[in-house]
């Protein structure tokens, strides 16, 4: 499920705009008991900066 | 809305070999975004991304590479085709960041000696081009006989490729665009 506070972004500290969700296929075996069963993967957010364009993630 | 801020557009050189034939088109594509107002480029040589070899993904991201696919707005991958592919370091560089990648543009340009111009590698790149976050446009440039596109100087023999590019790159543009509007001001909720 998404996060509902919104990212700050870190250099203009102006509320980031979440764009995308994506599954992410971790291959990294610490996580593989992250996985969500119904979607196969790991839920990453992306977040862009509407001042200076930058792009941030963390996991939904 | 137009920002003011200038696009970034990389041009990413995506083999090591030596001699290869793709740096002409790689500093010929360069060339071309370099003369459009509002763009900025670079030229980005994969051969100069100390990537170690033994860790793969994310874990081996390095900053100074992190960082311009992060400020980018679009990409454009410039590719020879090795037996049918495409060179097994360009996979690791750009298997080297995510979040950096989402929702940016990108075009391919093949390069081959023989006829085909690359063609079967840029098949061959658009699903790891959808994979990693990126959308593609449905322009190419092909390059083929690239031994002949080029003197050994890397000067232009055959003028009808600028024409090619300046589609390709207007297109692309209008997608880098679009798509910084979309992750800067349309929300996915």
């Amino acid at each position: 499920m998404a996060k509902t506070n919104k990212m700050i972004c870190p250099r203009c500290k102006v509320e980031m705009n979440h764009h995308c969700d994506k599954v992410v296929y971790n291959a990294d075996t610490h996580d593989a008991g992250k996985t969500e069963p119904d979607l196969g993967g790991i839920i990453e957010e992306f977040h862009a900066c509407p001042k200076c364009g930058g792009g941030a993630s963390r996991r939904a | 809305m137009e920002t003011g801020r200038p696009l970034f557009i990389p041009v990413i050189l995506g083999t090591v070999r030596l001699g290869r034939m793709s740096l002409h088109a790689a500093q010929l594509v360069t060339g071309e975004l370099a003369k459009r107002a509002g763009i900025e480029t670079d030229l980005i040589d994969i051969a100069k991304i100390p990537l170690p070899t033994n860790d793969a993904g994310e874990a081996i991201k390095h900053a100074d590479f992190s960082a311009k696919m992060d400020k980018a707005d679009a990409l454009v991958v410039v590719s020879p085709e090795y037996n049918h592919g495409y060179s097994g370091l360009l996979k690791h560089v750009l298997d080297s960041c995510l979040k950096e990648y989402i929702h940016k543009a990108v075009g391919i340009v093949g390069v081959s000696a023989g006829p085909f111009g690359g063609t079967r590698v840029i098949q061959n790149l658009l699903p790891v081009m959808r994979e990693i976050g990126l959308v593609t446009i449905f322009w190419d440039v092909n390059f083929s006989s690239v031994q002949k596109a080029f003197a050994e100087d890397g000067r232009l023999l055959d003028e009808s490729y600028i024409r090619r590019i300046d589609k390709f790159l207007k297109e692309l543009i209008w997608m880098a665009k679009t798509l910084r509007q979309g992750r800067e001001q349309i929300s996915l909720d």
